[in-house]
């Protein structure tokens, strides 16, 4: 290990920071006893070698099992998990995340880690470059995709054809779980977020699309982790279920104003490890 | 992931992983490594200098090789985890399991 390398990763472990991150990268969890360990030492040494202030917030998702109790034992200075009493779904996770994060630049990531957080310099770049919204795309051309079943690339070919063609949304992969966003957009959009399953990545996309915010889509690599809990056939439908109801949403003029309020953050600039 | 293995001459046989260490390459691990565990005191090198992402399966199957390793009174050796690796295997407290070098 590089003495650099270690001697940040001790410091961002041990001591909380001074100053407001610049970076905060968000994960969801929903009993994730197995997977998240490593996906959190990944992303922060991975993170530290950025030479920035940066952030993690875990946002369980009501886990059964031992989730949140690994979590808490790490003992990390500048992780925060947000313990949530019940399973809301993906998308609430998410938002809570999202909507406590304090810094510049907010990502979210899945626990798999099955896209490696090595890429998030890539789609930063883009951040750089005056995109409001970069999007990790299985689908764009320089991806690579390890792994994924026959099964989930038929589905997932099926929807984002729709969604290019129905909704007009100009990605061609909505659904990969590492997506980046200025603080301003990742707050006006989960501010309006009402999808809280799986599909709560195309409402973000078409609200970003209705706002005129920019949008870039970023090819990556991506490894199937083992243990996913995405049922392709099921989430298939309720996508479908769900592009019927983001329209009607935005009939109904439900997109108009804030749909939730982003929590007190107690105005504590070193933030502890906390429970929310 | 790439696997490397160098057959012992005269010491430990010596195995060197490239790239990202999970459940889809447990499978090939196990096979590599597992001939070498069929002698009296086995001694296994794993190099993990070149492995960017070990997951609990992947964590699973080397405890599974040491514990073998030890019944038979020899040892596997972990050889300069890289950067993510020698965290994570701190964050599991398998820093203190190991013989790391």
């Amino acid at each position: 290990m590089t003495d650099s390398g270690l001697s940040a990763y001790r410091s961002w472990a041990t001591t909380p920071l001074t100053e407001p991150p610049k970076y905060s990268v968000v994960i969801p969890a929903y009993n994730e006893e197995w997977r998240i360990v490593p996906t959190i030492g990944a992303i922060a040494t991975q993170m530290c070698t950025l030479g920035q202030p940066w952030e993690m917030i875990i946002a369980d998702d009501g886990s059964t099992d031992t989730t949140v109790e690994l979590v808490q034992e790490l003992e990390l200075a500048n992780l925060q998990l947000l313990i949530a009493e019940q399973n809301g779904g993906k998308g609430s996770a998410v938002r809570r995340g999202m909507l406590r994060a304090r810094g510049d630049v907010v990502l979210f990531a899945d626990a798999d880690q099955s896209t490696p957080i090595e890429q998030f310099r890539d789609l930063e770049q883009r951040i750089d470059d005056g995109y409001d919204v970069v999007v990790g795309s299985r689908a764009a051309d320089g991806a690579e995709v390890e792994n994924k079943s026959f099964v989930r690339k038929v589905f997932s070919t099926g929807l984002n054809l729709i969604v290019r063609n129905v909704f007009r949304i100009p990605v061609s992969d909505t659904q990969c779980g590492f997506k980046m966003f200025t603080a301003d957009a990742a707050d006006r959009l989960f501010r309006r977020q009402l999808i809280d399953e799986f599909s709560f990545d195309l409402e973000i996309l078409y609200l970003a699309q209705k706002f005129d915010m920019k949008t870039a889509e970023v090819p990556v690599r991506w490894i199937d982790a083992p243990g996913s809990k995405v049922e392709a056939g099921k989430v298939a439908l309720e996508f479908l279920r769900d592009l019927a109801i983001i329209s009607w949403n935005d009939v109904r003029g439900r997109y108009k104003s804030d749909n939730h309020e982003r929590p007190d953050q107690g105005v504590d600039s070193s933030m502890p490890p906390m429970a929310v | 992931m790439i696997i490397t293995a160098t057959p012992a001459t005269d010491g430990p046989d010596a195995f060197l992983l490239s790239g990202r260490f999970d459940a889809h390459q447990a499978e090939r691990f196990r096979t590599a490594v597992d001939p070498s565990l069929d002698v009296d005191q086995p001694h296994i090198d794993v190099d993990l200098s070149d492995v960017e992402f070990i997951d609990s399966t992947a964590l699973a199957e080397i405890v599974r090789v040491m514990k073998r390793c030890r019944e038979r009174e020899g040892d596997l050796r972990l050889l300069a985890p890289s950067d993510p690796v020698r965290v994570i295997l701190e964050l599991t407290r398998l820093d203190a399991a190991f013989t790391i070098v």
